[in-house]
């Protein structure tokens, strides 16, 4: 039995370290994409007016698995990101306020959620696949993306998510 | 009892039970001997499907019985019992486009227009066959394909990027249906998979099924309306041949 804890918990490290270690450099040329969405109460998010901060832009649905799976970890990241200036943009894809609120309800997401119920901005980001993740620096531009489930809160992803901001 | 009670009882029920082709045909090949469940039927109309399900297809059976009723003769050959591979993605590799031609040039001996259908990444087995048969061929015996929520990236989506496809996309004249459900992320990138399909010369038209994830058909965990949607299915292919069969007029 111990030998069996043993390899589980070896195999949830080493996932876990894999997880992380996706965090790729971003190659794609252009400018980053616009995104300019309501929340959920109506209020306008430009992302322009984040610059200053380590923005990390998340598309998700609520049907995704992986990415209700990871949300507590995100809200525990928030947390362990301490003093450092940092803004979650979690852009919902293509759903309605009534759906996105009842899961809201039930994960208690503790970051903005953002409606892109027209998929304008799915787009113009170049997305396919949820959870699709883009991590940009205090200037605005994208520095890293994920695709898939991860614990954010781990700290291999916390110190590179903190380095960017000391640059 | 209410309306949606009595719904997913009706729909479980005709879910529930195996339905039995009324022919097993062994379709000889230069590789391997294929097992072809067919539900015959007179219209001139065959429907020629790649369902990779060992042979546990209960949706796809009750939609092509459905069918056969109706008129359109359905052919569902097992390529993965034929070839003797696991229900993993990598086997579609193994299975030979020489196994997938000897079953068209079968299904289009009968004089019969012949449509391709599949879900998933077998959707990859359509696109090949086709384009390989067309490269052999002049007539019009195969009249176009209908992929259901195709899964044809080549490696995962990179977010920011166009998404690279099999190299199977791209390279038949065949007119396509594509139909993907709406909650699946896969929904938003029908536009960029329909431009790679076109640009060897297909008209491609796009569909979104309202309420239903992807595989929606082959779920466990399925839901009120994928149930409902799944007991339509026939419909909603006789739908996507029709706009198949007009576009044949029109071209």
């Amino acid at each position: 039995m111990i030998k069996r804890l043993f390899v589980f918990a070896m195999l949830v490290s080493v996932t876990g370290l894999l997880q992380a270690s996706n965090l790729k450099p971003y190659t794609a040329k252009g400018p980053t994409p616009p995104l300019v969405l309501q929340d959920l109460q109506g209020n306008l998010h430009d992302l322009k007016d984040y610059k200053g901060q380590v923005v990390l832009v998340q598309f998700w649905a609520t049907y995704c698995t992986p990415c209700r799976k990871e949300m507590p970890s995100m809200n525990k990241m928030m947390k362990k990101m301490g003093n450092v200036p940092f803004k979650i943009l979690a852009v919902d894809m293509g759903e309605t306020r009534a759906e996105v609120t009842q899961f809201v309800n039930e994960v208690k997401p503790e970051f903005t959620i953002l409606m892109d119920e027209s998929g304008k901005s799915i787009a113009d980001w170049r997305v396919f696949a949820a959870p699709s993740n883009f991590i940009l620096d205090p200037e605005g531009n994208i520095r890293y993306t994920l695709f898939g489930g991860v614990e954010w809160d781990s700290d291999e992803l916390v110190d590179k998510l903190k380095a960017l901001a000391t640059r | 009892m209410n309306l949606k009670t009595v719904l997913i009882c009706l729909a479980i029920f005709a879910l529930g039970s195996p339905v039995q082709a009324k022919e097993v045909r062994t379709i000889e090949t230069d590789d391997v001997d294929l097992d072809v469940r067919i539900f015959p039927a007179k219209g001139n109309v065959l429907l020629l499907g790649f369902p990779c399900d060992e042979g546990r297809s209960i949706a796809e059976e009750k939609t092509a019985a459905a069918l056969a009723e109706d008129g359109v003769e359905v052919w569902m050959p097992d390529m993965l019992s034929a070839f003797m591979l696991p229900k993993v993605r990598s086997s579609l590799a193994n299975i030979s486009t020489d196994a997938l031609l000897a079953l068209i040039d079968e299904a289009t001996s009968t004089g019969k227009r012949v449509y391709l259908i599949a879900s998933g990444p077998d959707t990859e087995l359509v696109l090949r066959g086709a384009s390989q048969w067309e490269q052999g061929h002049k007539n019009t015996a195969l009249a176009g394909a209908i992929l259901m929520f195709p899964r044809l990236f080549k490696a995962e989506p990179e977010p920011g990027k166009i998404p690279e496809y099999v190299d199977a996309v791209g390279k038949t004249r065949l007119p396509i249906m594509l139909l993907e459900g709406e909650r699946t992320p896969n929904r938003w990138g029908i536009n960029t998979l329909s431009e790679e399909l076109q640009k060897s010369g297909s008209t491609v038209k796009a569909e979104v099924i309202p309420m239903v994830r992807g595989y929606f058909f082959k779920r466990q965990d399925a839901n009120w309306s994928e149930d409902v949607v799944t007991s339509q299915m026939a419909g909603l292919i006789k739908v996507s041949l029709f706009y198949l069969e007009e576009k044949e007029i029109n071209d």
